[in-house]
């Protein structure tokens, strides 16, 4: 089975560099600007952190975007959730569904090869992408605190890319499970649930209605700015999100391997 | 194996698609060391049950058996000894020829790098290039050598030979007859009739989902219409002629015949006849 794996991390890897060096090159370029726009910084703190509701819902009445911590998980954090969300659909909305849409699938399962193991390889490969883009844009950022010489805001920094890595796997799961359904790519489909769900978490952040449903969005669990200012992890949600992850996973699987191939 | 063992053995295989026919109680069965035609008009339903019989969909009633497994609970074991070639031969446009070759060799667990290099030498491939620079023949040969490298127990291909030039295609067919020639068996979906009438043993004939007849290529050919030539009454006329001679002998009484020739038809007619019908 290692020749599946190694042919689709083949068929990735220049994605994920690229993607690698978007997110994690654009984030370690912020931290770089960080110590000329200080000044700047300082003035809007004050102004940041008087928005009320805004405040909060954004961490900012905890943490000061003056201070480099407070920068990287205001800007840093939203650049690396965004991109890293949109990177796990792209990834997983179209490793299933590729083979009908590339018309590869009758050479890939004329093979001695059941589609579970397919379905599965598949998922190793998403997990491993996401793993390995985590690990980069991580380098990146280190390499942006280092050059400041600043430290790494310590082991809630390993905390945030924790939260963040599950919360990719999580809407990949979401985004492989819909895939299976289709037998074209549906690259929109799966930027429209990322999009949908930082929209939820944004609308839920900021209306009291709803913060009681706002564990339902990935995002609630991996919020820069709350886990960076110390605050506690939103373990409703995180355990909501690893159930949502095997529930999609078994959807896809289940899907795929009892689906007549187009 | 012994020489009558069925390779495969479809029977009863109905296959829809939502209100859309597929295939209709199709049963048909393939014996080792056959080259097996199959022959349809677009849409008759060979392609169904090709996907079907390699597992690729699921068949509303019937039962596959290959090498007398049945493909829904075998179809990994059953594959390891099938070469297929698919009518539409995509692959992996930014791989190179040899990657696609050697995933499908690994894939299978197996070495199949002399074997490889011997079809590839054969049928004029570079392996240097890329799926995306190879035309649509050059992508038939890869797919052939896919097919091929193993060295299976069935071959199942689908069109193989649109695409390929005719040196190519009498390579293909020298291919197959080695390999058929060793024991294996081969089953031949295809629109080129010549090529039944020159490589095939028997002949399905496929319509609207449903089997008109599997006979041997000669049988089908003899039987039913002749071909009538003659010159009647000074004038010459050619057509095919279903019904008892007798009854033409007994028209012609009377006439003036000065030519008159039967003939068996050609396999291109017989075909044509059975989708007039």
């Amino acid at each position: 089975m290692r020749y599946i794996y190694r042919h689709e991390m083949k068929q990735y890897w220049k994605t994920l560099l690229l993607w690698s060096v978007c997110v994690g090159g654009m984030g370690m370029a912020c931290i770089l600007l960080f110590s000329s726009m200080q000044e700047e910084m300082a003035g809007m703190a004050e102004s940041f952190a008087a928005m009320g509701t805004f405040s909060q819902a954004f961490g900012m009445d905890r943490l000061s975007i003056a201070t480099l911590t407070g920068f990287y998980a205001t800007e840093i954090g939203t650049i690396h959730e965004l991109g890293g969300a949109l990177f796990a659909a792209m990834l997983s909305m179209t490793m299933l569904s590729k083979e009908e849409d590339g018309h590869t699938s009758e050479y890939l399962f004329s093979l001695p090869v059941s589609r579970g193991r397919v379905v599965w390889m598949k998922w190793s490969v998403v997990c491993s992408c996401l793993a390995l883009f985590h690990l980069l844009c991580m380098g990146f950022y280190g390499m942006g605190f280092a050059l400041l010489g600043e430290g790494i805001p310590g082991k809630e920094f390993w905390l945030f890319h924790g939260m963040q890595f599950m919360m990719g796997l999580e809407l990949a799961g979401i985004c492989f499970a819909v895939s299976a359904f289709f037998r074209q790519n549906r690259l929109g489909v799966g930027m429209g649930i990322v999009l949908l769900f930082y929209a939820f978490n944004l609308v839920s952040r900021v209306t009291p209605e709803m913060e009681k449903i706002a564990f339902l969005s990935p995002f609630a669990y991996a919020n820069a700015s709350e886990i960076l200012s110390g605050g506690e992890i939103a373990a409703g949600a995180a355990a909501l999100g690893a159930a949502v992850l095997i529930l999609g996973l078994g959807t896809a699987c289940v899907k795929y391997v009892g689906k007549d191939l187009g | 194996m012994s020489g009558t063992e069925r390779i495969i053995d479809i029977e009863q295989l109905t296959k829809n698609y939502g209100k859309h026919r597929g295939v209709t109680e199709l049963s048909l069965s393939v014996e080792q060391g056959e080259i097996f035609g199959f022959l349809g008009p677009n849409g008759a339903g060979k392609s169904t049950t090709i996907r079907a019989m390699l597992g690729f969909i699921r068949p509303n009633a019937g039962k596959i058996r290959l090498f007398g497994k049945d493909i829904r609970q075998h179809r990994e074991e059953i594959l390891a000894q099938v070469g297929y070639m698919p009518s539409e031969t995509m692959f992996y446009p930014g791989m190179k020829v040899k990657e696609v070759i050697r995933l499908a060799a690994g894939v299978r667990g197996l070495d199949c790098g002399e074997e490889a290099a011997m079809l590839c030498e054969r049928l004029q491939v570079d392996t240097e290039k890329r799926i995306r620079e190879l035309s649509l023949g050059n992508r038939k040969k890869v797919s052939i050598i896919c097919a091929m490298q193993h060295r299976p127990g069935l071959f199942v291909f689908d069109e193989p030979t649109s695409g390929l030039d005719p040196l190519m295609q009498k390579e293909f067919f020298l291919l197959i007859r080695e390999y058929v020639d060793r024991g294996a068996t081969c089953m031949l979906s295809t629109h080129v009739l010549p090529e039944v009438k020159r490589y095939c043993d028997r002949v399905a004939i496929m319509k609207e989902g449903r089997l008109q007849s599997v006979e041997p290529v000669a049988a089908l050919t003899r039987a039913g219409a002749k071909r009538i030539k003659w010159v009647r009454d000074g004038i010459w006329e050619e057509f095919l002629y279903e019904k008892d001679l007798n009854e033409l002998y007994r028209e012609l009484e009377g006439h003036d015949i000065r030519e008159l020739l039967i003939e068996e038809p050609s396999l291109e007619e017989v075909f044509i006849e059975y989708y007039r019908t």
